[in-house]
């Protein structure tokens, strides 16, 4: 379970990693912790699975990729198959369950148009599916993956 | 990109390992500077190439049980407005206006995360009597069949 330390620290590294020699020094300074706790403890939040991700998040339309929402419509005795062909590709980084309908939901990062298409044509063929919905962002509002 | 800069976002996206001095590693054992190191991902910070570096977590994990993906139907006069306020809350991770496939209207995605369901369906009440939307479908995190980050640099 998490304590108050363990906020305070999720708080502080939230989207600010201390850009210096001894970053964990720098977050225990401000928490009056020294940085070996505060190391122990982020390693311990990696291991529950509290944090997913430690370090830097990339700007994938800079770096050239294209992302892409999309979703499909699966009956539930088939779920778990076309979920895992979904999953078989890099390039796929989400994939959710999701009540209504279309019920599978995933994200797809590639490198370029030609490559997303190429993914979802497999997708199709292998878990033998019509048609996936795509819904490809116009505007960016917010995007932080830290509630 | 320089090779530099791409030495050092690909020795970084896996994340950090957990140690004292996580800069003068990799400036050693890219055989540069520390301060090089530091500079490398400031400028990539300064570019927009790496959003934020900080750390991520599993909502589900630290007390928000209730996860929806929530798409709303907005006017397209009013979709920057709306989209704008959306993004200010604190409950809302992900906003996004989506180019939709032609039998779709909702066109104002978010993800929305509450501790509770009479919190989720507060939110929604929130929301909808704020902007005054009406059309929404709201689709309910049932199952995480995968989520990860992108590896960009190959080793």
């Amino acid at each position: 379970m998490m304590d108050e330390k363990d906020r305070e620290i999720i708080q502080l590294l939230q989207d600010k990693f201390p850009l210096v020699s001894e970053p964990y020094k720098e977050i225990g300074d401000k928490i009056w912790m020294d940085e070996v706790s505060v190391i122990s403890r982020i390693a311990r939040m990696i291991q529950d699975g509290a944090i997913r991700h430690f370090g830097p998040f990339f700007d994938s339309k800079k770096l050239g990729y294209i992302g892409c929402l999309a979703a499909v419509n699966v009956p539930s005795d088939r779920v778990e198959a076309v979920a895992a062909v979904i999953n078989k590709f890099d390039e796929v980084t989400h994939n959710y369950l999701r009540e209504g309908v279309p019920n599978l939901w995933f994200t797809v990062i590639a490198r370029s148009a030609e490559r997303r298409e190429e993914i979802f044509a497999q997708i199709k063929k292998e878990a033998q599916i019509d048609e996936i919905m795509t819904f490809s962002s116009k505007r960016t509002f917010k995007v932080r993956v830290n509630v | 990109m320089d090779s530099k800069t791409k030495k050092v976002l690909s020795e970084l996206q896996d994340g950090f390992k957990l140690e004292t001095k996580p800069f003068t590693r990799i400036a050693k054992e890219l055989n540069i500077t520390e301060e090089e190191v530091i500079d490398i991902i400031k400028n990539s910070l300064d570019s927009g190439i790496v959003r934020r570096i900080g750390l991520a977590v599993r909502p589900e994990k630290v007390g928000y049980e209730e996860n929806a993906l929530i798409a709303w139907q907005v006017s397209q006069d009013k979709v920057e407005e709306v989209g704008e306020d959306l993004a200010k809350m604190n409950e809302i991770s992900h906003c996004y206006e989506r180019e939709c496939p032609p039998n779709w209207s909702y066109n104002l995605f978010t993800m929305v995360h509450a501790k509770t369901e009479q919190d989720l369906e507060q939110l929604i009440e929130d929301i909808k009597s704020k902007h005054n939307l009406s059309n929404f479908k709201v689709y309910r995190t049932q199952k995480e069949f995968k989520k990860t980050s992108m590896r960009y640099f190959n080793d």
